[in-house]
């Protein structure tokens, strides 16, 4: 039995003539002859790519007829809508809590900024208020005494 | 606010190319990846939860961790960090456990600065012989390895 694997899976779908190949295998089951037409191929050529893709499980060839017909495997295809699925899935929700984590550490930081804020304006108060009383006693030592 | 966020199959046949916005400077979002305390308030699908054995973020360095599903299983996980040019661009290798991630694909995070708002580029690479070949030559070589470890000192004495 082929083990089928995503590795040889993408590899086997990373050709153009063979995602062409595909494409054609889903409208049915056809011969080798029949997709060497439109690939403009020799029959060997088009034969190793569809042993590349018999070995990723993407398609079958039967055994039954002297011509071997070639039809498509859904399952290493469901294999890589399962994994597109996930992947998916992945991208859209953790960027969205990637998106509220960033907006909850900004306003951390603008709270932050606040408190140090207020906490340098009560501290310029408490000096201005020091300042202020001295002069005031500075000012009550100035004056004449009666 | 509205995210705005996409994830295009068909610019590239192999890879998956997503981008979306984020309201916050780019050295905030860069550093929501470097330290698995921040990793551990977003990373993974809604109702998962990560658990981190390991965390080494350097180029050659690996993130090992646990993903715990709302079903209830875990999903073993191991992150090879390649690339890490602050606060720009973090590629790494994800997968290589059967039970989860039976692929090895490799993902590159851009980072581009929109002024106070962050565009994030998201590619994941389909495996494919050629490009495992391409790894494997490129960080494998002591040279290549070399190279981007003399980038990280770069900048760390830049940060200096």
């Amino acid at each position: 039995m082929v083990k089928l694997s995503l590795d040889s899976t993408f590899a086997a779908l990373s050709d153009p003539t063979r995602r062409a190949i595909l494409a054609r295998l889903a409208l049915g089951e056809t011969s080798v002859t029949e997709l060497a037409k439109p690939c403009a191929m020799s029959l060997p050529a088009v034969s190793k790519h569809l042993k590349v893709l018999e070995r990723a499980g993407l398609i079958a060839r039967g055994r039954e007829a002297q011509w071997r017909p070639c039809r498509i495997e859904p399952r290493a295809l469901k294999d890589i809508d399962d994994w597109l699925a996930h992947y998916r899935r992945f991208f859209d929700e953790s960027f969205d809590r990637l998106d509220a984590y960033l907006q909850k550490l900004q306003a951390k930081g603008r709270t932050q900024e606040r408190t140090q804020e207020r906490t340098q304006e009560r501290t310029q108060e408490r000096n201005n208020r020091g300042s202020k009383r001295k002069d005031r006693k500075h000012a009550r030592n100035k004056q004449p005494r009666s | 606010m509205p995210a705005t966020s996409s994830l295009d199959l068909d610019r590239d046949p192999r890879s998956i190319i997503g981008t979306r916005e984020f309201d916050a400077p780019r050295e905030l979002v860069f550093s929501a990846w470097t330290d698995p305390k921040h990793l551990a308030q977003w990373w993974g699908p809604n109702g998962f939860t990560t658990t981190t054995y390991s965390f080494d973020f350097r180029p050659g360095g690996t993130w090992r961790f646990v993903m715990h599903g709302p079903d209830g299983r875990d999903y073993q996980n191991l992150i090879t960090f390649e690339e890490i040019v602050p606060p720009e661009r973090i590629v790494y290798r994800h997968g290589g456990t059967d039970d989860v991630e039976p692929a090895q694909f490799r993902q590159t995070v851009i980072f581009e600065d929109l002024g106070g708002r962050t565009r994030l580029i998201w590619r994941g690479d389909f495996p494919s012989a050629a490009e495992r070949d391409r790894v494997i030559k490129e960080y494998g070589a002591d040279k290549g390895l070399a190279q981007t470890m003399a980038r990280l000192a770069d900048y760390v004495a830049a940060q200096a």
